[in-house]
């Protein structure tokens, strides 16, 4: 003990253990503030680190996977028009059409049933209803009502297959292929466009409105009756505008015939034919889909321009239709007058009535069935709506179901994807809607059809929540080249401080003892 | 970025409109003051043709082209207030080209200098697109060093990938212009886009056509195919299945009574509108990123691009050094201290 003053004198420096800062309780202090730290800052730690993923209702979605909506219908033979023979009849087309619907993928869910009645023709029956009374000719009528004149309504072969193509429309690929896809929402853009301005044959305004309204209303297919009647189905919004150059991007074909120079489209030409490079056909204010109808006034030099067939022949067609984007129609003004640059109305009419056709091609409108006609003027009767109808529902149906299956097996399938309480609401919501739409497909196919775009956008809108990005691929060995450099050296000197402290303690409480 | 503004050109020529395709550039070559061609990008040393020119429509630029907004982009997760021309609208009836270009390494493709995306963030990508039938067929070209690992790790049906180098193998530049100092275009690029030239929208010539095309002496790599998750033989699949906008036109009759004669004009599905193209970000030097989405466009990449490419060889030269001057110099410390005592 007599040791350490003279060392402290020689060096000119304190003992080390002598300073404030340097004694055991200090030391252990710092120590124990450092550790209190970490352990608090833990569960912090862990919990932002983690990945929020709320469990979603895949019992439920699973369980729905399997349900298909069942459509009633109720074909209602008239006992007067039939006579005696009604029943039997209505024995034969039941199992016709319900061997019809068996073999067609898109209508399986279609459960008809044929009965007599013996006011068929009432026409006050429930939306599944539908009536075959006897006529002249066979044709469609107001409401759900079928004529058939007496020749089809010999054979029940022959009325089965009216029936079935009526209420089941076969869907070819190539129809499927044209059929734009289902949404709530479609913007219509009508354009007046002239290749070139600076001619004679110069179109600067068209009435489009009356065209729209189809104010001569004797030519039946007209636009507004069918939007008004697809109306259930979407809302529109129309846009129209006329431009002033609009060149093509190839070379129609030139040739002549019987003296007369005549321009030509072959069906090369026509998948080419939009420009889409330089011609601009529809704002883009929103996000909704677009069909676009355009109406293509070609420069004197390419008048008249007609279409060809496969063999290069011109056809009398002057309107074509490209899948999913809209339809074209080529004017030629060489018949009127030439200086003409208003189209009227009137004008209008050839080319609307395209476009309404072509419009219910595009939206997946069945056809009428060969032979029979429609009795109203209304282009679309309620078999036709109704068929529709069913298709989109269940196009909905599928389509809500699958994506709801498609989430659930991600968020399995991914393991870092976040799932938060948003997405879980609208899966929740979308199954809700999903099961509405089953139960209302009993009673009227446009409730069952809202119900199913319901539960479509609320499918889609929790598939693609922005919430829903999983963290980026971060392999293992990334983390520990990350965390390595960090931790370990902010990690070794508090684990060995503390080792220390530890075992210095340990000896100072064996000296105690012992001592 | 001539590489991404060269394809962008490309697709835009075989008739797939501007709102079909997202274009992302990193980088802003065009208008940069090193740039002594102001508003303008030419992949040949020549200045034959000006990629940038009129009409370019470029959907994410500079800051924009993150690796987030690429998934975000490809997923369809976008925030709500991003316009229709950012988003890839595509269906089950869409066909879509992805390119890519920049700088690359095993798996991975660095996106602005501060990040990357790797293999298995853009395959987990095209699952979830494929989960929502967000396409009908997907043809994925990649153009970086070592691209073909890029595409190695995609698992969900119906991709096409191509990319322009094996593992541990370069992808090098074609041409250098030596007026801006750089390198302007990669040769994988320059030799599929000069394949392309001599495609037009309603040529039908197939992917089988183009991958015969790939000559490993003249791209200087070897360029690869993975076929396995495509469904349809290559001979059969066409060039203009991707790159073209065409469509089946039906001679459409215009009232209800009229024989119903559909003429199909040709056999390729792509409708205008529906079918897409996305081609891929291209990574400039800058990483630059282009895609497209029906049709596709490109980005200024080329310029850093090429410049980063030119120095890879020499870098791997410069890494051994440093390597071997760094171990000496340890074991001359270690060797002094030892000694010093």
């Amino acid at each position: 003990m007599d040791h350490p003053a003279p060392t402290t004198a020689n060096h000119g420096l304190k003992e080390p253990q002598k300073l404030c800062f340097e004694t055991a309780r200090t030391r252990r202090l710092v120590l124990g503030s450092y550790w209190t730290i970490i352990i608090l800052a833990f569960p912090f730690w862990w919990n932002l680190t983690s990945i929020e993923r709320i469990a979603l209702p895949s019992y439920r979605v699973r369980a729905q996977l399997d349900r298909k909506p069942v459509f009633p219908v109720n074909v209602q033979l008239d006992a007067s028009s039939f006579q005696g023979s009604a029943p039997t009849f209505g024995r034969a087309l039941h199992e016709i059409l319900a061997q019809t619907t068996q073999a067609s993928p898109t209508w399986r869910d279609l459960d008809i049933q044929v009965g007599v009645s013996e006011h068929a023709g009432d026409q006050s029956e429930g939306p599944n209803v539908y009536s075959v009374v006897l006529g002249n000719h066979t044709a469609v009528r107001h409401p759900r009502q079928l004529v058939v004149s007496q020749e089809d309504a010999l054979s029940a072969l022959r009325l089965g297959s009216i029936l079935s193509r009526l209420l089941a429309p076969e869907i070819t690929s190539m129809q499927a292929q044209r059929i734009a896809q289902y949404t709530k929402r479609y913007r219509l853009a009508f354009t007046l466009l002239n290749e070139n301005a600076a001619s004679p044959h110069l179109v600067n305004s068209w009435d489009i409105q009356a065209a729209f309204a189809g104010k001569f209303s004797r030519f039946i297919y007209h636009m507004f009756p069918i939007i008004s009647r697809l109306n259930l189905l979407h809302n529109f919004t129309i846009e129209s505008q006329v431009q002033y150059h609009a060149p093509l991007a190839f070379e129609p074909l030139q040739f002549v015939v019987a003296n007369n120079t005549l321009h030509g489209l072959t069906p090369e030409d026509l998948t080419v034919f939009i420009n889409s490079a330089e011609w601009t056909l529809s704002s883009s204010v929103s996000n909704d889909p677009v069909l676009h109808f355009v109406l293509f006034v070609p420069s004197p030099a390419l008048q008249p321009l007609h279409i060809l067939d496969a063999h290069g022949l011109p056809t009398s067609q002057n309107a074509f239709l490209l899948p999913q984007w809209g339809g074209i129609f080529i004017l030629n003004r060489h018949a009127r007058a030439e200086t003409m640059t208003h189209l009227t109305a009137a004008d209008l009419v050839p080319v609307f009535s395209a476009f309404a056709n072509q419009l219910s091609a595009l939206l997946g409108v069945p056809p009428l069935p060969d032979g029979v006609k429609s009795e109203e003027s209304s282009l679309l009767s309620d078999w036709q709506l109704d068929a529709l109808l069913r298709y989109r529902t269940s196009e909905n149906i599928l389509g809500s179901q699958q994506t709801l299956y498609s989430i659930i097996k991600l968020v399995d399938q991914i393991e870092n994807m976040p799932v938060d309480q948003t997405v879980r609401g609208d899966v929740h919501d979308a199954l809700t809607a999903l099961g509405e739409a089953h139960r209302s497909a009993v009673g009227s196919p446009a409730t069952a059809l809202q119900w199913s775009s319901e539960a479509l956008s609320l499918a889609s809108h929790a598939f693609f929540n922005p919430g829903m990005l999983a963290l980026l691929y971060f392999p293992a060995e990334h983390k520990y080249a990350v965390y390595t450099p960090l931790f370990a050296s902010v990690s070794v000197p508090l684990i060995v401080a503390l080792g220390r402290e530890v075992y210095g303690w340990r000896r100072e409480r064996r000296v105690v003892r012992s001592g | 970025m001539a590489n991404a503004l060269g394809m962008y050109r490309t697709v835009k020529r075989l008739g797939i409109p501007d709102s079909n395709i997202i274009l992302m550039l990193a980088d802003d070559v065009a208008c940069n003051t090193r740039n002594k061609f102001a508003g303008s990008v030419y992949a040949k040393a020549g200045r034959h043709m000006d990629l940038y020119g009129e009409n370019i429509e470029v959907d994410y630029r500079g800051y924009e082209v993150t690796v987030e907004n690429f998934i975000r982009l490809l997923t369809g997760r976008v925030d709500p207030s991003v316009p229709r021309s950012k988003r890839l609208l595509t269906d089950d009836r869409s066909n879509i080209f992805v390119y890519m270009t920049g700088h690359g390494g095993n798996e991975f493709l660095k996106f602005q200098d501060n990040e990357e995306i790797s293999a298995f963030d853009i395959a987990d990508a095209f699952e979830q697109m494929w989960q929502k039938k967000r396409y009908n067929e997907i043809f994925f070209m990649i153009d970086t060093c070592q691209a073909n690992t890029m595409y190695s790790q995609f698992y969900s049906p119906n991709i096409l990938a191509t990319g322009s180098s094996e593992i541990e193998e370069n992808s090098y530049s074609h041409e250098n212009d030596n007026d801006i100092g750089v390198s302007v275009i990669d040769s994988y690029t320059h030799f599929v886009l000069e394949f392309m030239e001599g495609i037009n929208k309603t040529s039908q010539v197939s992917m089988q056509d183009l991958f015969s095309s790939y000559d490993p002496v003249a791209i200087r790599s070897h360029a690869g195919v993975r076929s396995d998750l495509f469904q349809r033989p290559l001979d059969k699949a066409l060039i203009t299945d991707f790159f073209g906008g065409v469509t089946q036109a039906e001679v459409f009759p215009p009232a209800q009574e009229d024989i119903q004669t559909t003429l199909s004009v040709a056999e390729e599905m792509q409708e205008p509108e529906t079918s897409q193209h996305v081609p891929g970000p291209q990574v400039d030097d800058y990483s630059t990123l282009e895609y497209h989405v029906p049709g596709n466009a490109p980005p200024n990449a080329t310029y850093t691009l090429l410049s980063g490419k030119e120095s890879e060889a020499r870098d791997t030269q410069w890494k051994e050094v440093r390597k071997w001057t760094s171990v000496l110099l340890i074991a001359s410390l270690v060797t002094w201290v030892s000694f010093a005592r």
